[in-house]
């Protein structure tokens, strides 16, 4: 017995939208007077030429898969956390001045310190919109976006404050953690370290738990009716707001994974917006976790790769952005595609169906 | 008799469902004619095309020999033809005069509205056709037996000759229903109007028509005189088959208090009080049965016994335990069952699949979970399996979505999950809305089981029949409060109405 049909379409409409977002892209190179299959052939070589960028390309789809989950999980119990933003900065920025504290310390004891910071952080930073919405029904995309605004100035103040790094030259930042508590590279000189590990299991965990368990069972239940879900018994109100919770504790790990594993300090570098990507990629990847996990790792190449690009066509990377918008005008298209191609379908078999009875119906009389 | 209407070879198909499949019918001048069916059937429909709401895709309509080619309400009224919705459009701040005269206002000076004389054409308009009712009163203020009287006037003052009614018992009373009848007769028999009426009430069918139309699945099965048919007959007609209402056997006396309600007040969506000092008990082995027009307080009542609704005054004891600000799922843990009156918000997970829907409120229990929390899906699909067989569910398997469900089959997932935890009290709201005839007699056969097996069970039902051929005891709810408490036995459908509209019956014994 399948329990999970394999949507055949789904994946048919991701291709073409692809397609149809390179051959826009080539349409726009060619115009701008670059040779799209140049671009192109620098845009996989910028990705896959050597180690480095490798190691780069699967760091970047990392940090996009963990937040997609993030939003993800948020999805499964009906709530959509737009704050992972500002939980990944304050992650990013606790895990850091953690590690300035401990110092002193054996690594570890620091490094999982600063993990267990981080997420106490982002989850508390994820619980505030949490308890907004569930006690008192405040929307909470618009606290998440407004929480994030806070999250940013907030860290700037830390970073040009009272965690400020002794180093005159660094205007914003923490102090520069010993290089004992960096997480060991997997490729040397690229941003790929073991964090990719914790993030794999992360990764599995999340996909087990919300299809194979029976809290993924009551998440899922409480996301599609809460009433529902109330009246059979759940604690729905707890179920969103452990979630939220979740969610806010991974987006806060995705910091200190970038401050351990890649940056090595505090700065607003940590960031630029990845949660948002990763919220795209769960979004296009219609909040299920495997497709998360593959439209990660394509962005991740088109990102990484548009880099190469610039430099080795000349074509300036914000391509990149094109395609990606392109991509996702595609897929937000799809189901409204999908929907009209049925209904089409329909209406032409219900036509036939009233003919042939008709023209049955002649034949008797 | 001339024909009035004609339809004929009429098909509606909307995209995917042939509403109205190679449909021909006359309907003669003078008479009343019934037309039956089951919900889906293709009634509505029908008549939305007499009054030109929808256009057919094929066939011709003729009116008084007149091949009818605008389809627009606006020409359908100019052809005489009126039609009362089962929900009514009228505004509650205008008078009765003011919403009768409504579209064609009486004016004068060229342009203000002129009151007087809509009251006085409504007056004439009320002497005309013995249709009692102030004009002058305010819509709100009147109750819904005479709302739909105004609603009736309507239709008569833009000059119908025939008259549609949809559903129009649905929310009377069994007097106002006698009233209305009564209306129809004089109408029909005074003024040689021709009325169509929409129902699925069988006895109501017996009761005011001349002939009947019974339709199924789109079809048009058979029309036949009113007097040459009985209810047996029309009931075979519109389900296809056979249909026997058994006698339900009750056996057993009831137990020890199973559901106990004192002076409880429970407040609506608005913040309004619905539920105002109800007060009764339920007891094992019985069926009370709560008799009440819609909106008297008997939804939020229900919703409040399961905890669905925050309690603002009194006590609920379910076997013994207080379950006054308890969560739905502390008060099932207590022994309450939940039939919800409506199903595809409150008691199922549409997009869910039908084994997730037979699993709730179990899903936490040891045979379904490995180490206590990897669900086991292969027991969990055995398990839905035996339910979807033992009630006999019908559809794709128990892997699609319920929502893709008939209405039915939706309500034997409910339940199926509900009546399967063997509940010492069952709380069942509407449990035969919107489901066929033959479904019926398997939801009512279900619950007397249980209620032999010992369970207490407390039962709302906007079904009047049903509420008394389930019900060991019935209450009368009347804006929230309890006017009258009867043994099933004892009492006539016509009394129960009495004390539905707000009669009280006097303390007991």
């Amino acid at each position: 017995m399948k329990k999970q049909r394999f949507d055949y379409g789904y994946i048919l409409t991701l291709l073409i939208s692809l397609v149809v977002a390179l051959l826009i892209g080539a349409g726009i190179l060619a115009l701008t007077g670059h040779n799209p299959l140049v671009a192109y052939r620098a845009l996989l070589g910028g990705a896959f030429s050597n180690a480095r960028h490798i190691g780069d390309m699967l760091e970047y789809a990392m940090v996009l898969c963990l937040c997609g989950l993030a939003c993800d999980i948020g999805s499964r119990v009906g709530i959509f956390n737009v704050g992972g933003e500002g939980q990944l900065l304050l992650g990013a920025i606790f895990a850091a001045q953690i590690g300035v504290w401990l110092k002193a310390l054996s690594p570890w004891l620091a490094i999982p310190a600063a993990a267990l910071g981080a997420m106490i952080v982002g989850g508390f930073y994820a619980w505030i919109p949490g308890v907004l919405k569930v006690k008192l029904k405040v929307n909470e995309v618009i606290t998440t976006i407004m929480l994030n605004t806070v999250a940013v100035f907030l860290c700037q103040f830390l970073a040009k404050g009272p965690w400020k790094n002794t180093n005159k030259n660094i205007v914003a930042g923490t102090g520069n953690l010993p290089g004992s508590f960096w997480l060991k590279k997997l490729v040397p000189g690229s941003n790929l370290s073991t964090a990719i590990i914790a993030a794999a299991v992360i990764t599995f965990l999340v996909w087990y738990i919300l299809q194979k368990t029976s809290k993924g069972y009551e998440m899922r239940l409480t996301g599609d009716n809460p009433r529902f879900a109330k009246y059979a018994g759940m604690k729905t109100e707890r179920i969103v707001l452990i979630t939220m919770v979740i969610s806010g504790m991974m987006c806060g790990l995705v910091g200190m994974f970038r401050v351990y594993g890649a940056e090595h300090i505090y700065k607003s570098t940590v960031s630029n917006e990845y949660y948002f990507e990763g919220l795209m990629v769960a979004m296009i990847a219609q909040y299920a976790p495997l497709p998360t996990i593959v439209i990660s790792l394509i962005f991740a190449i088109l990102k990484i790769g548009a880099m190469g690009m610039e430099t080795a066509a000349g074509v300036p990377k914000q391509l990149y952005l094109i395609i990606q918008t392109i991509v996702i005008f595609c897929m937000a298209a799809e189901t409204g595609i999908r929907a009209a191609i049925a209904r089409n379908r329909e209406r032409r078999a219900a036509k036939q169906d009233v003919k042939a009875r008709k023209e049955g119906g002649n034949e008797h009389a | 008799m001339e024909d009035e209407i004609r339809f004929s070879h009429i098909s509606m198909e909307f995209p995917g469902v042939l509403a109205n499949d190679d449909i021909s019918l006359s309907i003669r001048r003078g008479e009343v004619f019934a037309l039956v069916g089951e919900n889906g059937a293709g009634k509505s429909t029908l008549m939305n095309i007499l009054y030109g709401i929808n256009e057919p895709t094929a066939g011709e309509l003729f009116v008084r020999g007149q091949k009818v080619t605008a389809f627009n309400p606006r020409a359908a009224i100019d052809r005489g033809i009126g039609m009362v919705h089962q929900h009514f459009m009228l505004v509650p701040s205008f008078t009765v005069a003011q919403n009768i005269v409504l579209g064609q206002e009486p004016r004068k000076a060229g342009a203000l509205f002129d009151n007087r004389k809509a009251e006085q054409l409504t007056r004439q308009l009320v002497a005309e056709y013995g249709l009692e009712v102030d004009p002058t009163a305010e819509v709100r203020d009147i109750s819904v037996g005479l709302q739909q009287r105004v609603e009736i006037l309507k239709t008569l003052y833009r000059g119908a000759e025939i008259l549609i009614l949809d559903e129009p018992t649905a929310v009377l009373t069994p007097q106002e229903t006698d009233e209305l009848f009564e209306v129809i007769r004089s109408i029909v028999r005074e003024k040689n109007m021709t009325v169509i009426i929409i129902t699925h009430k069988l006895y109501e069918v017996m009761a005011i028509s001349d002939r009947v139309g019974v339709m199924r699945a789109g079809k048009l099965i058979g029309v036949k005189n009113t007097a040459e048919v009985d209810e047996h007959i029309l009931a075979s007609m519109m389900v296809g088959r056979p249909v026997l209402f058994d006698h339900l056997d009750k056996i057993g006396e009831p137990g020890a208090v199973a559901i106990e309600v004192k002076d409880l007040f429970v407040a609506d969506n608005r913040g309004l009080p619905a539920v105002r000092g109800a007060s009764f008990a339920v007891r094992k082995g019985e069926v009370l049965g709560i008799a009440a027009i819609e909106g008297n307080g008997q939804s939020e009542l229900l919703e409040a016994i399961t905890g669905l609704r925050k309690i603002e005054r009194g006590t609920v004891t379910v076997c013994g335990q207080n379950a006054v600000g308890k969560t739905p799922g502390e008060i099932r843990a207590m022994g309450v069952s939940h039939v919800p009156e409506d199903r595809l918000s409150t008691g199922v997970d549409k997009v869910a699949s039908v084994a997730d829907n037979l699993l709730t409120g179990r899903q936490r229990e040891k045979r379904f979970n490995r180490f206590g929390f990897h669900q086991r899906r292969s027991t969990i699909d055995r398990y839905a399996q035996e339910l979807y067989e033992k009630f006999d569910i019908r559809g794709a398997g128990i892997h699609i979505p319920v929502g893709s469900m008939s209405g039915g089959n939706m309500q034997k997932v409910v339940v199926a999950r509900e009546f399967t935890f063997d509940s010492p009290a069952l709380v069942i709201s509407q449990p035969t809305r919107g489901v066929d005839i033959g479904a019926m007699e398997f939801f009512h056969t279900r619950i007397i089981e249980r209620r032999n097996a010992g369970a207490a069970i407390l039962l709302s039902s906007a079904d009047l029949d049903e509420v008394f051929r389930l019900s060991d005891r019935i209450i009368t709810l009347y804006e929230g409060r309890v006017t009258g408490e009867f043994r099933a036995d004892a009492i006539t459908k016509e009394e129960i109405g009495f004390y539905m509209t707000g009669a009280r019956k006097e303390a007991e014994q």
